[in-house]
């Protein structure tokens, strides 16, 4: 294994409060909801295993123990399973959990529209999200949760998609408070206010 | 005339023309340090002189943010850490500015892709019914047409990538009733394989896959901002755009409707976005990486809010 220092982006003399934070930041970067559905879900769960891996041997290191038997300490972390015992369409959730999304595509394409569940929503939404076809899975994850509202699994794909739209991770939302001292809202604002952040007569602090 | 506005506006004021699609990728200036600032001018002048000496002076009209971009994410991808030296400004004398010296490779890919994406959208323009449209670019076509065979003839499968998305897109947009994710899909396909194209990274492995799949987030996201950017010029003149056949707008749909739709087009492209950062958080972008997430983490936010909440008039933000 390489330096687990350098996977975390720390000095090897850093505090363990700094591993700590260091760990806990990339955790939060690859944290397994951000690729949700993602089709590079799976080179996320890689780098978080390896920073998961760097974040141990660091903490046993340091205890004075080896490596090798230490436990992660949120080994959990696996992304959504698709597998459900109870489904209709398991062959689907089998090729979708392998990445075969084609042909996950095709048996749902195939399926009567009188057949057409809730589930079977799902399903094709999260197929067409793996292709990149946010908006269209975004209304089959709606029509999943309309017909069957109590469905946990449809409301978390439903809620992820929302999220996303508003901007929650990354992008514009036109209805968020600025944070902190300085307005992203208007940009004059943000000139003249990074203005008096940099001139040293200017008086201190922002706006 | 296009023309001569695109040259007065060479090159410190150029910024997104009325018809070229290719200028919606830039950093937010604020936010970059004052080194990546100048790193990024260096580049972009760079690829302004790269224009000319390849593909001869009306090349440089076609010098836009996006292949500035892309050279520069080229040039993090290879890990190819040029220099900086000061120069002049090859159109104005009178300014200094930076140039890099090295990443060579990655501006001569981004003049070619530059000029090729030019041609194509000057040709498609012409298949268009809009009689000054027209016009202005059969008068545009024999330059443009001169440059394109050269790039073609440094790099003809780029030139077929392109020349392929544009056909396929056309084509998509024959189709009446389809989603916005339908419509998307030639343009974002097209620049997965300029991505691919550009990275050489082996097929399948980790970097292709991570590469593909941004250029995938980035050509869609482009391909709809700048579908929602024309909603009201497309309404006016009666021609082709996805929301319009999406939402059914009617060419006397309230400003309300308008304002609806712009803030769904807003949630689209937040959806776009959220993708394309994931992606990045996991490639390794080094030299450059900082400009790069400064353009796709707060340029692209910044450019969603200029066009979609912004009134008309005051709509195009200023040059980089």
């Amino acid at each position: 294994m390489s330096d687990p220092y350098k996977i975390l982006g720390i000095s090897p003399t850093a505090t363990d409060d700094e591993v700590k934070s260091a760990y806990r930041t990339l955790a939060k970067k690859y944290h397994p909801d951000n690729y949700a559905g993602s089709p590079v879900a799976d080179l996320a769960d890689e780098k978080m295993k390896e920073i998961n891996q760097a974040y141990d041997t660091i903490m046993a290191q340091r205890r004075g123990h080896t490596a090798g038997s230490a436990q992660q300490p949120s080994g959990g972390y696996t992304g959504y399973s698709y597998a459900n015992s109870r489904s209709s369409f398991s062959d689907v959730r089998n090729l979708i959990m392998t990445g075969r999304i084609a042909d996950a595509e095709q048996i749902l394409n195939g399926v009567p529209v009188e057949g057409r569940d809730a589930e079977w929503h799902f399903l094709k939404g999260t197929v067409l999200y793996k292709r990149g076809w946010m908006e269209e899975a975004y209304n089959h994850f709606s029509s999943a949760c309309q017909m069957d509202p109590n469905n946990m699994e449809y409301r978390a794909a439903m809620n992820q998609a929302i999220n996303r739209r508003n901007g929650v991770y990354g992008g514009y939302n036109p209805n968020a408070q600025p944070v902190g001292g300085c307005s992203f809202c208007d940009i004059c604002a943000t000139a003249i206010c990074c203005d008096a952040c940099c001139n040293p007569f200017g008086g201190g602090g922002c706006c | 005339m296009e023309f001569a506005r695109a040259w007065r506006a060479l090159p410190a004021e150029h910024h997104k023309e009325g018809d070229l699609v290719f200028g919606y990728i830039r950093p937010q200036k604020f936010e970059l340090r004052v080194r990546e600032y100048e790193q990024y001018r260096a580049v972009y002048c760079s690829l302004c002189r790269q224009l000319g000496d390849r593909y001869g002076i009306f090349a440089r009209m076609t010098l836009s943010y996006d292949c500035t971009f892309y050279a520069l994410w080229m040039m993090a991808l290879h890990k190819r850490c040029p220099s900086f030296q000061e120069g002049r400004c090859v159109v104005n004398p009178m300014k200094k500015c930076g140039f890099c010296t090295g990443g060579e490779r990655e501006l001569r890919l981004a003049s070619a892709l530059s000029v090729i994406m030019v041609y194509q959208k000057v040709r498609d323009n012409i298949a268009d019914d809009r009689f000054l449209k027209r016009l202005r670019s059969y008068f545009m076509l024999p330059f443009v047409s001169r440059m394109r065979r050269k790039a073609e003839r440094d790099y003809p499968e780029l030139d077929k990538i392109v020349a392929l998305a544009t056909m396929e897109q056309a084509a998509a947009e024959q189709n009446p009733g389809k989603s916005i994710d339908f419509y998307a899909e030639p343009s974002a396909k097209m620049m997965e394989q300029v991505f691919a194209f550009g990275a050489e990274a082996p097929e399948l492995s980790p970097e292709d896959r991570l590469v593909r799949q941004a250029g995938y987030f980035l050509g869609r996201w482009v391909y709809i901002i700048d579908a929602a950017d024309d909603l009201e010029k497309d309404l006016r003149e009666g021609a082709f755009n996805p929301f319009i056949v999406t939402k059914q707008l009617q060419s006397n749909c309230s400003p309300e409707r308008l304002k609806e739709v712009k803030a769904e087009a807003n949630q689209i492209l937040n959806a776009t976005l959220s993708q394309l950062i994931a992606v990045v958080n996991l490639m390794d972008l080094q030299p450059f990486g900082s400009i790069v997430t400064n353009v796709i983490f707060l340029g692209l936010p910044e450019m969603q809010r200029a066009i979609l909440f912004e009134k008309e008039k005051e709509k195009h933000v200023g040059p980089v």
